[in-house]
């Protein structure tokens, strides 16, 4: 417990001075209210904007969020220097992915202030946040597993999460993407935060993503072991 | 594992894709000395504080305090300290946020992050951030990081490399103080000044093996039974003799002649001693 306790702390103050970090965890969320605000005096857009915008910020920050803080821990030597302090990497990466899933559901959680909707909305809202903060959160670590810098990551973390973030709001404007879009779980997400209900197609395409990425991660630990 | 080695391995291996980096490297480190192990870049320095440390396997035994170096846990770490190649520290955060970390991890009092920063000069230096550090400051902050909860055994992986003399002895002088508190100290070098001075005992390893290990004194007095005089003449050329009596007249020839420019005598030292041993520079 005591090492998941400094390592959360560190990351907390890590990331407070990290400005490229805060950007990406709060852009989502301040663009979504720029639109608000401007659109505010002609109609109330909020039920288009945050869903829209809160299925991008899932997607997106915590993989590249968590892909960075892996991949640059591995290339400062900061991760070894951690390991040889018998700090377990299974601990870290817990460690870690709480802080990402917290500090996205945190900044997330600005989306509902925007939105006027009933509370029952607000539970599936922060259920289905909460899902793809998880699902991207394992996707951020695969890739930072997998590069040995900052740079490697980033060229392999804004695709991936470009793609995911951007294929809901495309799959609005053309059908051929929409169909798509259904075997993401970015595009389930984004059902979920438009007011969709929970179908057996979504959990089934969330809890098919969940066990890839579960596998891939072991994979690439064992792997990061080896060598 | 004998008694008092608090390091022992045993015909260890290593590969890296089809390239053999460790052929078969045997040696112990006893309790409260400080241990060099020297080889020119690419010798397995680092690969063998790797393996020591539970970052890599190997072939062969491989054990620190008794342990299994494939089983380290959280125990032996407590009882380890590393300042490796690449300082490792977080370079957005504090001083003090960087030791506070790892006093955390070793549940070390917040109180001893000020004596640490202390023991290696960086006192008042608590609320600078890493990266406004010089780099012989941060080798500093790593090192004080490394002894923050006062180690038994401390791995030094080429800690003086690329500092300025001034920072380097005073990393030298904290090492003493270290042995004389009876920490183990495992340093890897590359410098054979370095290595001739503070270590009481020294490895030479060379393309994955070790070639020779004793007192660094010891050694050089094993393979250089004889000094040699380096001349330069007036005219340029460059001699090398043997510093014997037999070579006396010849000396005194050039000087009666006129023709000597400079003389200086060469000590046996370890660089030599490598040299004879594999036929290469120690410092390349």
């Amino acid at each position: 417990m005591k090492t998941f306790t400094a390592v959360f702390i560190k990351q907390v103050k890590d990331s407070l001075r990290n400005l490229p970090s805060l950007m990406v965890i709060l852009i989502y969320p301040a663009v979504a209210w720029i639109m608000i605000t401007a659109m505010g005096s002609q109609e109330d857009m909020s039920g288009f904007f945050v869903p829209v915008f809160a299925a991008m910020h899932c997607s997106f920050a915590p993989i590249m969020i968590s892909s960075s803080i892996l991949s640059e821990e591995k290339e400062k030597g900061t991760l070894r220097s951690l390991m040889m302090a018998g700090v377990s990497m299974v601990n870290y990466l817990i460690s870690i992915s709480v802080f990402v899933v917290l500090a996205a559901m945190l900044t997330g959680s600005l989306f509902l202030m925007m939105d006027h909707s009933t509370s029952s909305y607000a539970v599936t809202f922060t259920l289905a946040m909460l899902a793809g903060e998880v699902l991207s959160t394992l996707a951020g670590l695969c890739i930072g597993i997998y590069s040995k810098n900052v740079a490697a990551a980033n060229g392999m973390a804004v695709p991936v999460g470009l793609v995911l973030a951007l294929l809901p709001m495309l799959a609005r404007f053309n059908d051929g993407i929409a169909k798509a879009a259904e075997y993401t779980y970015s595009g389930q997400i984004s059902h979920l935060l438009e007011g969709g209900d929970v179908t057996a197609k979504a959990i089934c395409v969330m809890a098919a993503y969940f066990a890839a990425l579960w596998a891939v991660l072991i994979f690439l630990f064992k792997r990061s072991s080896m060598e | 594992m004998n008694n008092g080695s608090v390091i022992s391995l045993e015909h260890v291996t290593r590969s890296f894709g089809d390239r053999l980096i460790l052929k078969s490297v045997s040696l112990n480190v006893n309790k409260g000395e400080i241990f060099g192990l020297l080889g020119p870049s690419g010798a397995g320095k680092t690969t063998i504080i790797n393996i020591l440390t539970g970052q890599l396997s190997c072939g062969g035994s491989a054990e620190i305090f008794g342990v299994s170096c494939g089983k380290i846990g959280g125990e032996v770490y407590r009882r380890t300290g590393a300042v490796l190649d690449n300082c490792g520290l977080y370079e957005r955060l504090t001083c003090a946020d960087n030791l506070r970390l790892y006093a955390r991890i070793h549940g070390v009092a917040f109180s001893r992050i000020k004596e640490a920063l202390a023991l290696v000069g960086l006192d008042g230096c608590e609320g600078k951030k890493v990266k406004a550090l010089s780099k012989g400051m941060k080798q500093r902050l790593a090192l004080a990081r490394a002894i923050l909860h006062k180690p038994e055994l401390l791995f030094l992986d080429e800690p003086t490399s690329g500092l300025d003399p001034a920072t380097a002895a005073e990393i030298h002088s904290l090492m003493n103080d270290l042995r004389r508190d009876g920490t183990t100290v495992f340093l890897t070098t590359h410098n054979m000044d370095e290595a001739y001075r503070m270590c009481d005992r020294i490895a030479l390893l060379s393309d994955g093996t070790i070639v020779e290990c004793g007192e660094p004194g010891e050694l050089c007095r094993r393979h250089c039974s004889t000094s040699e005089l380096r001349i330069v003449a007036v005219d340029g050329e460059k001699l090398s003799i043997a510093n014997t009596p037999e070579n006396a007249e010849a000396v005194a020839g050039l000087i009666r002649g006129g023709r000597l420019q400079s003389i200086h005598s060469s000590e046996p030292d370890l660089g030599t001693v490598f040299l004879r041993l594999t036929g290469k520079e120690l410092d390349k």
